[in-house]
């Protein structure tokens, strides 16, 4: 089974100084999905990436991409030959030309995709004669998202692909992966604090919080398994405790107890019901509501 | 590819330092006529101190032109020059250097390979300014009637850039721990400054001394290439070129 996943970490860590970036980070991303890795600043999204491209050690646990450990020099020359990367700062070469930079990076990739490039230097609109330093931030994630597509690779890892561009550049952004991955076979892998974005594009989710992985599964699932069941009483609502399973998160407020819950709400509803609460409500919730919840909630 | 990168990256700090020793070594050979004279109209210097000894020597080697192109330009211009050369062509960081960083690290290439093909570039660099203005002397000397052989252009040369490459791999081995040019260079220019002192200051040291193994003085008094400091100046350059390749693979970014 180790070839179903493009990546896969076991009590992934890592250690800077006395920060613990990665925390026992758990995370399974299938071929062919488009996985979105949803935490906030600071969660550990982008070591999580470092660590997976070999441009960071993990001080513990385990990582594979392509069944290829991440910790190995040689195999994780090979893992990037095999991914398009875009950083989260579009770092690329100031000095060169747009041309220059692509001309630069073509050896690199056997697999580079010249269709691909005519194709996206026409629809990106990009300068070729152009200084890097000199783009836009909105055309220098164009480029970056070129040469990240052309290297022809099988696994592609966005670092916050559309931080800092106005929201007609993402959507294009967005619009454009989404037209590559439905015509090309491959796997997007894209770390992301914008939630709208995620929901947009992705069919699988990880939630990270403080260098673990708190949520994890197919999006639609998530949606369908989550629920919040409202309950709302004549007087103060009591401070109860469910010990149905699946219950994430429990909130009194007044005469209203609201319970978030991650596996059907049958069972809660039952338990709730032995409070004589005035009215049950269950209603489905979002991504944001899960995201806030488990990550935002955690620290209440 | 790497190299065109780490061209891109060092290209300014070597056109301009192989445009001045180039222009240099022009200046030192057409400028020779004048110094004729000004040595024949010098007064007597005294020789009872060390610094009249010195400067006697200077004198007196330079009344020939091939004594007055080592001492001026091979034992003075060109070891200072070319030191600091080879400093500024070592500094600035391996992987870092001229943005990109991450994207520099997302190649499919070891980071050994970054750090080879880097010193490989920079070395090539070094050595086209040990060797090309060393090369313009002997060629040009015939112009002004003169005559340096093209046999010790070359081994003055050679004992330059082997010498400087040493400092070239220091700075790039503290090039691999800082992440910024200025520290891998004021460190290394230290370095350089305390041996020269040691070197001003003792004779001991000075008999074993990197800058005069640089100038290729054995050569040129006693016509012996220095071969033993050659081989351990290459084998410490070597080392250190090794040690930065390890930095550099075990850092984190």
């Amino acid at each position: 089974m180790a070839d179903a996943y493009v990546i896969e970490a076991v009590d992934l860590r890592k250690v800077y100084g006395d920060i613990q970036a990665l925390n026992g980070l758990n995370l399974q991303v299938p071929a062919g999905s488009i996985f979105g890795f949803l935490g906030r600043n600071g969660a550990g999204k982008t070591t999580t990436i470092k660590a997976l491209l070999g441009m960071t050690r993990p001080t513990g646990g385990s990582a594979r991409v392509f069944g290829l450990a991440v910790n190995e020099p040689a195999a994780s020359v090979e893992i990037r030959r095999r991914t398009g990367f875009v950083s989260e700062d579009k770092d690329l070469y100031d000095s060169m030309t747009v041309a220059d930079l692509i001309g630069f990076t073509r050896p690199f990739f056997p697999r580079w995709r010249s269709d691909l490039e005519a194709k996206y230097l026409r629809a990106f609109e990009l300068p070729g004669e152009r200084k890097v330093k000199t783009l836009s931030r909105g055309t220098r994630t164009k480029l970056a998202l070129l040469l990240a597509l052309c290297r022809g690779a099988e696994l592609l890892v966005l670092d916050e692909p559309t931080s800092g561009l106005d929201p007609a550049m993402t959507e294009e952004v967005l619009q454009a992966l989404v037209a590559h991955v439905s015509s090309e076979a491959m796997t997007i892998f894209f770390s992301s604090h914008q939630i709208a974005e995620v929901d947009q594009i992705a069919d699988r989710i990880a939630i990270i919080d403080r260098g673990r992985t708190v949520v994890s599964g197919v999006l639609d699932d998530l949606r369908e398994s989550y629920r919040r069941v409202q309950l709302v009483f004549a007087g103060d609502a009591p401070a109860a405790a469910f010990h149905a399973p699946g219950v994430v998160r429990v909130r009194r407020e007044r005469r209203v107890l609201s319970v978030l819950c991650c596996d059907g709400a049958e069972q809660v509803v039952d338990e709730a019901r032995t409070l004589h609460p005035v009215s049950v409500n269950v209603t489905p919730v979002t991504l944001k509501e899960i995201f806030l919840e488990t990550v935002v909630g955690a620290e209440d | 590819m790497l190299w065109y990168k780490s061209w891109l990256d060092t290209r300014w700090r070597f056109i301009i330092g192989f445009a001045l020793c180039v222009g240099g070594a022009w200046l030192a050979v057409f400028g020779y006529p004048r110094v004729t004279r000004l040595i024949a109209l010098s007064p007597a210097v005294d020789v009872t101190t060390e610094v009249g000894r010195r400067l006697h020597d200077i004198v007196e080697l330079s009344r020939g032109f091939r004594g007055y192109i080592w001492v001026q330009w091979f034992r003075q211009s060109m070891v200072q020059s070319v030191t600091l050369l080879a400093i500024l062509l070592g500094s600035g960081g391996v992987v870092t250097h001229g943005g990109g960083e991450l994207y520099t690290l997302s190649l499919p290439v070891s980071r050994e390979q970054l750090l080879y093909t880097r010193a490989a570039v920079g070395l090539t660099e070094l050595l086209l300014i040990a060797f090309v203005p060393s090369l313009v002397i002997a060629l040009m000397s015939p112009a002004i009637g003169e005559h340096f052989s093209v046999v010790s252009a070359l081994v003055h040369a050679t004992c330059l850039f082997i010498t400087c490459a040493a400092f070239f791999s220091l700075a790039l081995l503290l090039s691999t721990s800082y992440s910024d040019v200025w520290r891998p260079m004021l460190i290394t220019a230290a370095v350089g400054l305390v041996l020269s002192l040691a070197e001003a200051v003792n004779p001991t040291v000075a008999q074993f001394g990197v800058y005069k193994l640089m100038s290729g003085e054995t050569y040129f008094r006693f016509g012996r290439v220095p071969w033993p400091g050659l081989v351990v100046a290459l084998a410490v350059s070597g080392g250190l070129i090794v040690a930065a390749a390890a930095n550099v693979s075990r850092r984190d970014y």
